[in-house]
């Protein structure tokens, strides 16, 4: 086993695919000749050669488009969005296209490709580099979206997704992209898509998060353990469609869950999951389930200070655990 | 027929450059095209199917024309207004009245609209409302034919209003940098619903839009037939051939509203009384009746002849079932992911 990071299990990911299938091939901005701005597609145009891994004009509406019709006609397509913030002239694409193409045509033609979209704050990019917008995705049935926490899942994932044939929309965090290291098996895995990971059995809380956050969560549950505090720790992966069997089992074990996710707290990812176990397991709840989350504003802003006022963290998520712990 | 007639008539077929066979193969198509949408049309009107309908009379010649000839591996894009291109690439017309009356065996099962058609075995792939959509997705068609280093070509047809889309832009100047196998089919009708095209461009020919991607753009009379087929069929042959994109405009005109629940208020009369002069059908039957290829008596059997198809096809759809409600939960993912079903 060898130690990769985040960015390198991607890589490693869509090396392997694609010299596994013919039919997957990569377009997006600066990810050939350059090897990507953050280096994910790195030696791969020198590989496969530019017809499969592709230096697109800055038309993020092709790139998502572009890509529903090579899926059509039997390819795999791997896009890329640069920044996640850039997502929004594909938005037609997606929602409209490739989300709804195997129910408008009755599943006559389905639509294969995996979309990764590189996302999240924490790293000083600003209101235009820094958003992660997977709420956006999540409230439209016909997409797959996930998001890894780890270089395990992070190639897991991927491999998973570009092997299916529904869209997914992956979301990569940047933050991640070098700060953790793991082990991982030099041999071909998949991870399951629609499959939560609880990370750290407890059981007197259940802390539900994915992606950076997950691992601020993993720090609160470090610190509270010191204070005797047992918590139940999930990393939930897919985002849709969520796993609610190993969301609902760990609720009802402990009967009390913060909920944490980066963006802001309105419409976001866990109001869905905070709803479904009010709806569902209330009869478990001994406390109103909490959520921490990124403010309500319209992006993450830049200046450092404000930027980590803006997110999450250990700190903040200690302190939402023992507020419920407390009522 | 006295010998002098008949030997006139031949030389006119050189002159068209298009075979008897072609000539009335893309008759044919006109013809089945009207009949079957002024039907659908009169069917709407009665209530006998739901939504609305987008009538595409008075501009039949710019989906036959390019379509005709097409493979069944070639790939058609349309918008909701070429039922002829359905037509011409063969999509049986069961198959197109079933898509009208949202039947269950439609190959949608009812999901979409009545004017969504789409059909995998003849290539048409099933638009989605949002004009312009399908011609960024059918030259991801053109991309992934190059990359399997396939001969199949694409054609999408859109309306000038569709024109002012950014997509569609980024999907040309694409198109226009990898010289992708595709003809990009224009249909100036001159009206985008209610807007004019002299407020939806600063030009008066589409086809100039092409010059800013790098490959050719012609502007052609949409209501000849002969000019319609030859331009796009050369065109297709370029693509096919490695020569890249081409833009055809074709000035038409649509003689109904935008759907038939639009009343067209807004356009002259003059202007509609103008273009049916130069109605497509009227012209076609005019050029192969002075042929010697058409006779008064050859058109009626032919009328008779696909009326009867319409009125099989809309017996057949009268008769066909809707879906049941819960296939509404279908065809959302892959079987690995079923749907959440909420009981009350």
């Amino acid at each position: 086993m060898k130690k990769v990071t985040y960015i390198e299990a991607i890589t490693q990911a869509l090396d392997e695919e694609m010299a596994r299938d013919e039919r997957v091939f990569l377009i997006g901005e600066d990810i050939g000749l350059y090897g990507g701005v953050f280096k994910a597609t790195k030696g791969l145009m020198d590989k496969y050669g530019a017809e499969r891994v592709i230096d697109s004009p800055i038309s993020e509406v092709y790139i998502a488009g572009g890509s529903v019709g090579a899926a059509m006609v039997g390819m795999k397509p791997v896009p890329e969005i640069q920044f996640a913030d850039f997502i929004t002239p594909s938005m037609d694409q997606i929602i409209q296209q490739m989300a709804k193409l195997r129910y408008r045509t009755a599943g006559q033609w389905t639509c294969p490709v995996t979309m990764r979209v590189c996302c999240g704050a924490d790293v000083g990019g600003g209101l235009y580099h820094s958003q992660i917008n997977e709420q956006w995705f999540v409230s439209q049935p016909g997409l797959i979206v996930v998001m890894p926490a780890t270089p395990y899942d992070a190639k897991g994932l991927l491999k998973a997704a570009i092997r299916g044939e529904d869209p997914v929309i992956y979301f990569e965090h940047k933050r991640l992209y070098r700060w953790i290291k793991e082990e991982i098996p030099e041999d071909d895995f998949t991870v399951p898509i629609g499959k939560a990971a609880v990370r750290k059995k407890g059981n007197d809380i259940t802390i539900v998060s994915y992606g950076l956050m997950y691992h601020r969560a993993a720090e609160a549950v470090t610190a509270l353990e010191k204070d005797g505090i047992s918590a139940e720790l999930i990393d939930m992966r897919t985002l849709l469609p969520w796993d609610r069997e190993t969301i609902f089992e760990s609720v009802k074990k402990t009967s009390r869950a913060v909920l944490v996710q980066e963006s802001s707290k309105t419409g976001g990812v866990m109001g869905e999951v905070g709803a479904a176990i009010a709806e569902e397991i209330f009869d478990y709840l001994d406390a109103p389930v909490t959520r921490v989350c990124g403010i309500d504003v319209p992006a993450v802003p830049f200046a450092p200070p404000m930027e980590h006022f803006f997110l999450p963290n250990a700190d903040k998520i200690s302190r939402a655990v023992k507020k419920v712990l407390e009522y | 027929m006295p010998a002098n007639t008949k030997s006139a008539g031949k030389t006119a077929l050189a002159e068209t450059g298009l075979s008897e066979q072609t000539l009335m193969g893309l008759y044919t198509n006109l013809l089945k095209t009207r009949l079957l949408d002024e039907r659908f049309r009169k069917l709407f009107r009665q209530g006998r199917f739901a939504g609305t309908y987008f009538s595409a009379v008075g501009q039949e010649a710019t989906t036959v024309g390019p379509t005709y000839g097409l493979r069944d591996d070639d790939i058609i894009a349309p918008s909701h207004r070429e039922i002829g291109a359905n037509v011409t690439k063969g999509v049986p017309i069961e198959i197109i009245a079933a898509q009208v009356y949202a039947r269950g065996n439609s190959p949608d099962k009812g999901k979409s609209h009545p004017c969504h058609y789409g059909w995998r075995p003849k290539g048409v792939i099933t638009p989605a409302s949002t004009v312009a959509g399908q011609t960024i997705i059918g030259t991801g068609c053109a991309m992934a034919f190059r990359i399997q280093k396939k001969d199949n070509v694409v054609v999408a047809f859109f309306g000038e209003g569709s024109t002012a889309r950014g997509g569609w832009h980024e999907a040309l100047n694409y198109a226009g940098i990898y010289k992708l196998p595709i003809v990009y089919v224009c249909q100036n009708n001159l009206w985008a619903e209610s807007v004019p095209a002299t407020l939806a461009a600063g030009i008066t020919d589409f086809a100039d839009r092409a010059k800013a991607y790098g490959f050719p753009g012609v502007t052609i009379d949409g209501n000849d037939i002969v000019t319609v087929h030859k331009t796009a069929a050369d065109a297709i042959a370029k693509a096919r051939s490695g020569g890249g994109p081409t833009l055809i405009e074709c000035k038409t005109y649509r003689w109904y509203g935008h759907s038939e629940i639009d009343p067209a208020d807004y356009r002259a009369q003059e202007e509609l009384e103008a273009w049916k002069k130069k109605d497509p059908v009227l012209r076609a039957e005019k050029l192969l009746t002075d042929l010697g290829l058409l006779t008064t008596e050859k058109r009626e059997a032919m009328v008779e002849q696909i009326s009867a198809e319409i009125d099989a096809a809309i017996d057949s759809v009268d008769k066909a079932p809707y879906s049941a409600p819960e296939e509404a939960y279908n065809d959302v993912y892959s079987a690995q992911f079923p749907v959440r079903r909420d009981e009350y």
